[in-house]
């Protein structure tokens, strides 16, 4: 075995290697770049909605009615409709959605019936919001009788949703490993109390991000909302309606009502004022949201 | 009969009977036509090469196959008087009986104490006294007591390999099996961690019928009492593990063991 029987080794040439060095620091700077190029981006539109709408903020103006046709309305009531209809929406969401991602994942045998429900709730999935709109235009508004409501609205919002939530819940439940369910079954559980358990428990992170980007959405629905909730308040009545059957103008609903069908001459500040609540509340949810989950996760898995 | 020896413990009734035993992966015939008689306090090794079918055949003594689709099981195993595939059977109980160590360690993500009373839990104790007790008893009995009584409450994942696959096992007793199944439970671990997890099962073999799957012929040959070579799905010897290594019966097992089969 001497060295000239080897055949030449292969070894990467001195161009070749100042190449590959430039073009791997030429993906990090692009990267890089790209992920700055969002931290800017986000501060940029958080600035510039901070500095249209800041003037706008008053104590009157997150308590006080909106005004429909003198300039000087607030937005108290759609502050309070915002959170009721998003509320509505996950407790008529949620459990449902939970419940058909849990069978379709942990129960369903691969089948005809499984691929047909998969197949309904994706193309559930793909239907623009303001087709929704209609939809519930047609059926709570006109067919029930229950005009402009809340409940409508959120009933339309959770049709809306429902197929993407069952989706997140699939998701987070095929990343728990098989092995915890092996190890619980093979000890004699049974598959709910598996479930219940070990498997949800695992699968809260992902669960509470699936939760809060499906909020996010609630909170700016808008299309949906227009000729479901409506686009007015029930005059007279305190910030907080929790009238069911009431009208329940949303803040992206205000929003958009203000700057291209409103009356008042103060649409325009208005609607900035209203952007500007609307991203803090949005945001502000988000962050209670993320740690409620951090708690949730920690509590029932000791990690 | 107080100081058994282990020859006169073989004569004793068989705990599990494996007769005519068939599993199909769809249309692929992994076990065929497997017998084995499992003696009650004793170590069984299943050997073979990678492929062989032994892990597919003892997920067949707990049912575990149920769990996954387009498995198909037959033939009969009898525990004790009773054929676990009979149809009225409950596997959830049969599984209380038949305790299962998976091949990689697989503690819940939760503490290390509510890991070892899960069992227990799910099986509807709920004194908080007694859960303690059977937690520090499952804890001592695998060896694991010492190293974790300070941080019972902790994660158990913060625990090395070998520590987490002695909380499996710890798991198992917690639940008070009858049988326990390893499935090559020392594989994923490093020397020291194995000789702790085989002293264990020589302890554990006073109080349990333990079957092991494992492809190391030199564990086989140090843990059990007795051996079964598979190869390509049929069990091919059973015997003594002194006599399978010895004096082997077929030439395909003495091919196996004499390392000269891929």
């Amino acid at each position: 075995m001497t060295a000239a029987a080897h055949p030449a080794r292969f070894r990467t040439s001195q161009s070749i290697a100042a190449q590959r060095r430039f073009a791997d620091r030429l993906a990090t700077v692009i990267l890089w770049g790209c992920a700055l190029a969002i931290v800017v981006l986000l501060a940029f539109f958080v600035g510039y909605i901070l500095y249209l709408g800041l003037p706008t903020i008053s104590w009157h103006f997150l308590t006080a009615p909106p005004s429909e046709v003198e300039a000087g309305g607030g937005i108290g009531p759609e502050i309070f409709n915002s959170f009721y209809i998003l509320i509505l929406t996950l407790i008529f969401t949620v459990p449902t959605a939970m419940a058909a991602g849990i069978f379709l994942q942990e129960y369903a045998r691969p089948g005809v019936f499984t691929t047909t429900v998969q197949f309904c709730a994706e193309s559930l999935a793909t239907i623009p919001s303001i087709v929704m709109g209609l939809f519930g235009l047609i059926v709570f508004v006109s067919l029930l009788r229950w005009h402009f409501s809340a409940i409508g609205g959120a009933l339309t919002l959770t049709i809306l949703n429902l197929p993407a939530l069952m989706r997140v819940t699939q998701e987070a439940l095929s990343s728990v490993p098989n092995a915890f369910r092996e190890g619980s079954m093979a000890l004699g559980a049974t598959r709910w109390q598996t479930i219940v358990r070990v498997v949800l428990p695992s699968a809260i992170p992902p669960l509470t991000t699936g939760v809060i980007l499906i909020a996010g959405r609630i909170f700016g629905e808008t299309a949906a909302l227009i000729y479901t909730a409506g686009v007015s308040v029930s005059p007279g009545k305190s910030a907080f309606d929790w009238g069911l059957f009431h009208p329940a103008e949303t803040l992206s609903v205000h929003l958009w009502y203000t700057h291209s069908e409103g009356l008042i001459p103060d649409g325009a500040q208005v609607g900035n004022g209203t952007a500007l609540v609307l991203l803090v509340v949005v945001l502000l949810f988000n962050f209670s949201a993320r740690i409620l989950g951090r708690w949730l996760s920690r509590r029932l898995t000791g990690a | 009969m107080i100081s058994a020896s282990p020859t006169e413990r073989t004569s004793q009734s068989s705990k599990l009977r494996v007769e005519d035993l068939n599993v199909y992966y769809g249309d692929f015939h992994a076990i065929k036509h497997a017998n084995l008689v499992v003696p009650e306090n004793i170590v069984t090794a299943l050997i073979g090469p990678s492929g062989c079918g032994k892990s597919t055949f003892i997920r067949a003594l707990n049912r575990m196959h149920d769990l996954t689709p387009g498995v198909r099981v037959e033939g009969t195993v009898v525990l004790d008087e009773t054929n676990i595939y009979e149809a009225d059977l409950d596997p959830v109980t049969l599984r209380h009986r038949i305790g299962m160590v998976f091949q990689r360690p697989n503690p819940f993500p939760k503490s290390i104490y509510e890991n070892v009373v899960y069992g227990p839990k799910i099986h509807g104790l709920r004194s908080r006294k007694s859960l303690l007790e059977i937690a520090e008893r499952s804890l001592r009995n695998a060896a694991l007591w010492d190293e974790v009584k300070d941080r019972l409450h902790q994660s158990a994942l913060g625990l090395s390999g070998g520590q987490q696959q002695r909380l499996c096992i710890a798991r198992v007793l917690a639940v008070e099996p009858e049988v326990i199944l390893m499935d090559e439970p020392a594989s994923a671990l490093d020397p020291i961690a194995t000789s702790k997890i085989e002293d264990l099962i020589g302890e554990l073999k006073k109080t349990y019928t333990v079957v092991i799957v494992t492809h190391s012929m030199q564990q086989a040959a140090r843990i059990s009492d007795y051996t079964a070579f598979f190869l390509l799905g049929d069990l091919v010897e059973v015997g003594k593990t002194s006599d399978i290594f010895t004096k082997p019966k077929d030439k395909r097992t003495e091919d196996y063991i004499t390392g000269r089969y891929g």
